[in-house]
């Protein structure tokens, strides 16, 4: 899997590319790490190209978002596919999260 | 501004200078411990400010009125605070920590409350001059709710500073509106006492059970999820998968359990007895193929919500609107709706199994 991370604007953006298993997670987790400087602003996971979440990519997800709501930042995950949002539903995240 | 002091005064304004240091660490020290009397007291209050009075403000209270006072120890707010609590209940209570927590200048001190006539209205305020220890000049401290501070505000205007005749009309209105906010400082508390009232006697009919007594609102909901009504539901669900529960805020769900026509805790309490089995067959259908092993607190209610809708004949549509509540309206709500009501189709409690 791999992670991009863009600034534009005020917003902060990481784009996930792949699938985010439990072999990528400690990776990623690595790579998601400097979005904490920016946890008081606007995050963007943007997850066009992301192909799977496990619980191990939920429990990443579920990091940034206790840093985002501890620094009154922002985290809005794009583009999921009908699949991803699944997994959301059905663990019971979907309202947790702001997906667009 | 230039002012014309005689020498005595001159001296008084020598003596502010050289302590000035020691005044404002002063300040700091007193509104530090007033600061920290207030949390443990678990007070809280709309605003804790002070001042130290500056040298033109001495300076022109010197001018008016210098030959009262003998040196800088007899003017008694070189240090101000104020305090602004949100209710009038409020400031018995930070008075009676005052009390105990610096020594007070009785003598100077004015209950601007009891100051006025039967048929007069107007400036409400309590003012405490205290003394502390090993410091050479008194300091004031001012309570006041936060309506009596808007108008004491809006008073300053036309006060004693000012220097400017004011149309008594004016004054009029003032004096009429001092009325109303003394009203409305009471109805306040009079609205918090009840609602405290009412929580308690809320939390004592869940405590005894008798949930179909208590109306489903946002207090009475908070007190019946302090029993964690979902807590049963929730770990079975998770043993499907030996999942870790991640917990979430239920919160959003009163809308939803509203939505499905629960108006009393004992309707709730209902619906999750008569819906659990099929909540969990519901969950364990969908995360009992998959390796899952997070779930948020809020499985439990999700799918007690779906099981209801579903069998209740709401259909697609009321799982949406569901969806639409929780997470803001969104076509991707019906294809998640969609997707639950085709799995739903095929598990025993949708064929009364």
């Amino acid at each position: 899997m791999e992670v991009i991370i863009s600034k534009n604007n005020s917003e902060t953006i990481a784009e996930f590319i792949g699938r985010l298993d439990t072999p990528a997670s400690p990776e990623v987790a690595k790579a998601v790490e400097p979005l904490m400087q920016d946890a008081a602003g606007t995050i963007i996971l943007d997850c066009t190209q992301m192909s799977y979440i496990s619980s191990s990519g939920l429990r990443i997800f579920l990091t940034l978002r206790k840093a985002s709501v501890s620094n009154g930042g922002r985290i809005i995950i794009r583009n999921i596919s009908n699949d991803i949002r699944q997994v959301f539903m059905m663990t019971g995240f979907l309202n947790l999260f702001e997906i667009e | 501004m230039q002012r014309y002091l005689d020498p005595h005064c001159e001296m008084i304004l020598e003596e502010y200078r050289d302590n000035l240091p020691e005044i404002k660490k002063k300040a700091e020290e007193i509104n530090a411990k007033l600061n920290s009397m207030l949390k443990d007291a678990g007070l809280l209050v709309a605003a804790l400010e002070y001042r130290v009075k500056s040298e033109d403000s001495l300076a022109g209270k010197l001018e008016l009125k210098g030959s009262k006072y003998a040196s800088l120890e007899d003017i008694t707010d070189i240090i101000g605070l104020r305090v602004i609590t949100f209710y009038t209940d409020d400031i018995a209570k930070v008075s009676s920590a005052i009390e105990r927590l610096f020594e007070v200048d009785w003598a100077n001190s004015v209950d601007k409350r009891k100051a006025h006539e039967i048929d007069s209205f107007g400036y409400l305020s309590l003012h405490y001059i205290c003394y502390a220890p090993g410091f050479p000049y008194r300091f004031e401290i001012q309570l006041r709710t936060v309506l009596q501070h808007a108008w004491a505000n809006m008073n300053h205007d036309t006060g004693y500073k000012s220097g400017v005749e004011i149309p008594k009309s004016y004054l009029r209105n003032l004096s009429r509106l001092a009325g109303i906010l003394e009203l409305v400082d009471e109805q306040f508390s009079i609205i918090r006492s009840e609602l405290t009232d009412y929580r308690r006697r809320v939390r004592a009919l869940v405590a005894s059970g008798n949930l179909s007594e208590v109306p489903l609102d946002g207090d009475t909901y908070r007190s019946f999820l302090e029993l964690e009504p979902f807590d049963t539901l929730n770990k079975r669900i998770a043993a499907v998968n030996q999942a870790e529960i991640h917990p979430v805020s239920l919160l959003p769900y009163l809308q939803v359990f509203k939505l499905i026509g629960c108006k009393t805790l004992g309707d709730l309490e209902k619906v999750i007895r008569d819906y659990s089995d099929a909540a969990y067959q519901i969950a364990s259908y969908q995360i009992g193929l998959t390796d899952l092993d997070i779930l948020a607190s809020s499985i439990g209610p999700q799918n007690l919500c779906v099981a209801f809708i579903l069998k209740s004949g709401g259909g697609r549509a009321g799982i949406r609107m569901m969806f639409d509540l929780l997470n803001g309206e969104s076509s991707n709500n019906d294809t998640m709706a969609e997707i639950l009501v085709e799995q739903a189709n095929s598990l025993p409690f949708m064929n009364n199994k």
